[in-house]
């Protein structure tokens, strides 16, 4: 478990001497604990000091990368059981699975589900990472065929390779061995095989074990021979992979067992969508999948957003100038905060009302209505300039905008400083419907 | 070397019974006793969420998609209660009386025939979410819990600004009652303390965090949960009470509304969420559309160990 910020203050030198950058050691404690800054800035911390430290910053779960290039992406480096703590950094990679036996279109239609998939969601990119072959003909030439049909046109796409013939995952590596693929397929009677495959390439390496305590001894064996890119296989029915998921989290982050301190590798091939969502949940790092519907692919993708969002730091929207329905000239401007959620609850009831009008995000740093007026992050020179930056002016005939309800305080402030007249809403997103019949008729 | 799980728990997740039996004074043909828990949601023994269908005798304000795909029934709570207990075998069934949404509503007759129509019609225990208004709150709650006596219902809802009415008919009837709070682990305590001190007993009264919908906030849903779990296995007893969830909630959204296989993302929306909320804690998981019940089924009864009798 992390230190929190006043046990770390109490193995500080509490000089305030300000060498490390920070106006008190404190301010430096508190830094230390969310893991913003290295120890070794203080000059003056004991051996002993910096043990501990050093050993509460260094993530409890190994950070491990799966794939090259601009789509290769990177899990573990976590820190916490529950999201609430703190956060999950390293969002899982969902791979779609296909096997070596389908035909040569049918591989190439689930390349392309994978690469087509992208939802954006408040500006941001929701994607699928990449593909998982299994060699189901358990034959060398038919898995490295089956790889290059993968391979010739999108050489960068992550990919997980299942086979536990040590000969036939060779011939997979040959072929794509240098963009660094997953390897899955290891057990007792091929470790050493594999763990030379692993290390020949630099590859990662996903181990398995019955319990435990073997996955441990088996996780600690390929440490052994050389290989620290590793993943432990929980994969198993939703219930058994959560029970595993949970003691591996917790003996992770307790570093009590250091072949436990690596992301979770799950196969959801017969659990289906549930299993995934399970996954996406509790701890999976790296989740292969049938391929989904649009739908079940979407609501995942959207799960895995939400679960990954930084409690601290609420899920922003872009500051700007949107659209709802099709505004023209003069049509009504409703301005509003970047909070997501702020956002999300005006444009449904604007929508809902059909009536088309502009809306002007401005940049409360994520903050609400209420708590950003209380914090000043809603002012009228936040509001003079995202009215500058958005160009609003040459895109309507009027010079007047709808501010919320809570933002009232500051009307006669924005209508002195910018010159836009003010007109303000209510306070609750859903009586915008009423606000507009019988303000703006 | 034995790796073992050590959670440091103190305390367990309170019990409440839900519905009556003909030995236990009523008419249902099961009861359900709820919470127990003593670990994390599928860890140890702790007892499988159930699934309760959400009904509703006033259909106008509902989703288009729960319309479409429940078209013969949504005018006939009855028929409708009916389906649902021995076709898609819910667990539970939660009706709302969305006719008392309407505007100087003041039907209150109506409102004593449906809960009994539908007492009737399903030997399921039931929910009730009655009035969302102070003004009537006091006479539609009254006519649930007098219509449902000896049923051991589940009234909603509580809110801080408005639990006096739902109290008192629960209290005066037998009857649990749901308190919901915004979405906040502290305010969920501060209800659950109001509704002991107007005379609940804590073994009657049900958290709902408040859902909010996948992508529109649900992990502020997710997370309250797993603090209320947390709070209550540390040994927190006002928040020792199990959680109803409702990924219902989700069906609103844009994605759903705006969906061309509207069906089809309904229930995967609705399962997503389901399915996460379960594994937050939820003890009662609240769906709307037809297709959802088979697939949570299934990942139910994956995620948790048969039960031990």
């Amino acid at each position: 478990m992390a230190l929190k910020a006043l046990d770390i203050y109490k193995l500080l030198p509490k000089k305030n001497c300000k060498e490390c950058g920070d106006p008190t050691c404190l301010t430096f404690a508190m830094k230390l604990a969310q893991g913003k800054v290295e120890p070794d800035l203080c000059p003056y911390l004991d051996e002993e000091a910096k043990n501990i430290l050093g050993a509460s910053t260094r993530p409890p779960i190994q950070k491990v990368t799966v794939g090259m290039g601009t789509l290769s992406f990177t899990v573990g480096e976590e820190f916490v059981f529950y999201r609430h703590e703190k956060t999950f950094y390293h969002q899982p990679g969902i791979m779609y699975s296909v096997s070596d036996t389908e035909s040569d279109d049918r591989i190439r239609e689930v390349v392309s589900q994978v690469r087509g998939c992208r939802l954006t969601r408040i500006g941001i990119d929701l994607v699928l990472n990449g593909l998982a072959v299994y060699a189901e003909s358990r034959s060398p030439e038919r898995f490295a065929a089956a790889i290059t049909v993968v391979t010739q046109d999108n050489p960068d796409l992550p990919l997980v390779l299942m086979a536990s013939d040590p000969a036939v995952m060779e011939a997979g590596l040959a072929i794509c061995g240098n963009y660094l693929p997953l390897i899955r397929g290891v057990n007792d009677q091929n470790c050493e095989a594999f763990c030379t495959l692993a290390k020949k390439y630099g590859a990662p390496l996903v181990v398995s074990g019955n319990d435990p305590e073997q996955l441990a001894a088996n996780a600690s064996r390929c440490t052994g021979l050389g290989i620290t890119q590793l993943m432990l296989d929980l994969s198993g029915t939703e219930g058994e992979f959560i029970r595993a998921s949970t003691l591996v989290r917790q003996a992770a982050l307790a570093r009590s067992v250091p072949g436990l301190g690596y992301p979770v590798f799950l196969d959801v091939r017969s659990s289906g969508f549930s299993g995934l969502i399970t996954g996406i949940t509790k701890f999976a790092s790296v989740i292969v999948t049938r391929p989904l519907t649009r739908t079940e692919m979407q609501a995942a993708l959207v799960m895995r957003q939400n679960i990954y969002t930084d409690p601290q730091k609420p899920i922003q929207m872009t500051p700007g100038l949107y659209r709802v329905g099709s505004p023209g000239r003069d049509d009504p401007v409703f301005l509003t905060v970047n909070f997501s959620l702020t956002y999300f609850t005006l444009q449904g009831y604007l929508e809902s009302t059909r009536r088309s009008c502009w809306l002007l995000i401005v940049d409360t740093e994520g903050m609400s209505v209420l708590t950003a007026v209380a914090a000043g992050k809603l002012s009228e020179s936040v509001v003079k300039d995202a009215i500058e930056k958005s160009g609003l002016a040459s895109e309507v005939n009027h010079k007047t905008i709808i501010i919320p309800g809570y933002a009232s305080p500051l009307s006669g402030r924005i209508e002195e400083y910018t010159g836009w007249k003010v007109i303000v809403g209510p306070r609750d997103a859903a009586e915008i419907a009423s606000f507009i019949e019988e303000e703006l008729k | 070397m034995t790796i073992s799980y050590s959670p440091g728990w103190t305390a367990s997740i309170r019990e409440v019974v839900i519905g009556a039996t003909a030995a236990e004074g009523g008419t249902r043909r099961i009861s359900y006793r709820i919470g127990g828990e003593s670990d994390l949601p599928c860890i140890g023994s702790g007892r499988k969420p159930l699934i309760a269908f959400e009904i509703c005798d006033d259909p106008a304000l509902w989703p288009d998609v729960i319309r479409s795909a429940c078209t013969k029934l949504v005018d006939n709570p009855p028929a409708w209660a009916a389906y649902v207990d021995t076709t898609l075998q819910a667990d539970l069934i939660r009706l709302n009386l969305t006719s008392t949404r309407r505007r100087n509503f003041d039907a209150y007759d109506a409102v004593s025939k449906t809960v009994i129509a539908v007492l009737q019609a399903t030997s399921l225990p039931l929910i009730i979410e009655g009035s969302a208004d102070a003004d009537i709150d006091s006479e539609v709650f009254q006519r649930c819990g007098e219509a449902g006596e000896k049923e051991k219902l589940v009234l909603g809802t509580a809110e801080a600004a408005r639990y006096r009415s739902v109290a008192a008919a629960a209290i005066a009837y037998g009857h649990s009652v749901i308190a919901q709070s915004p979405i906040d682990v502290n305010l969920a305590k501060q209800l659950n303390i109001l509704l002991r001190e107007a005379g609940v007993p804590d073994d009657r009264i049900l958290i709902d965090p408040y859902t909010g919908a996948l992508g529109y906030g649900f992990e502020y849903t997710y997370s309250t949960m797993e603090r209320i779990r947390f709070a209550a296995l540390k040994g927190d007893g006002d928040l020792a009470m199990p959680m109803i969830c409702a990924p219902s909630d989700t069906l609103t959204i844009k994605e759903v509304r705006a969906a061309v296989h509207s069906h089809e993302t309904a229930v995967s929306w609705e399962v997503a969420t389901a399915v996460a909320a379960a594994l937050a804690g939820a003890t009662i998981l609240v769906v709307r559309h037809p297709g959802s019940l088979a697939p949570l089924r299934t990942a139910i009864d994956s995620l948790w160990k048969e039960e031990v009798a």
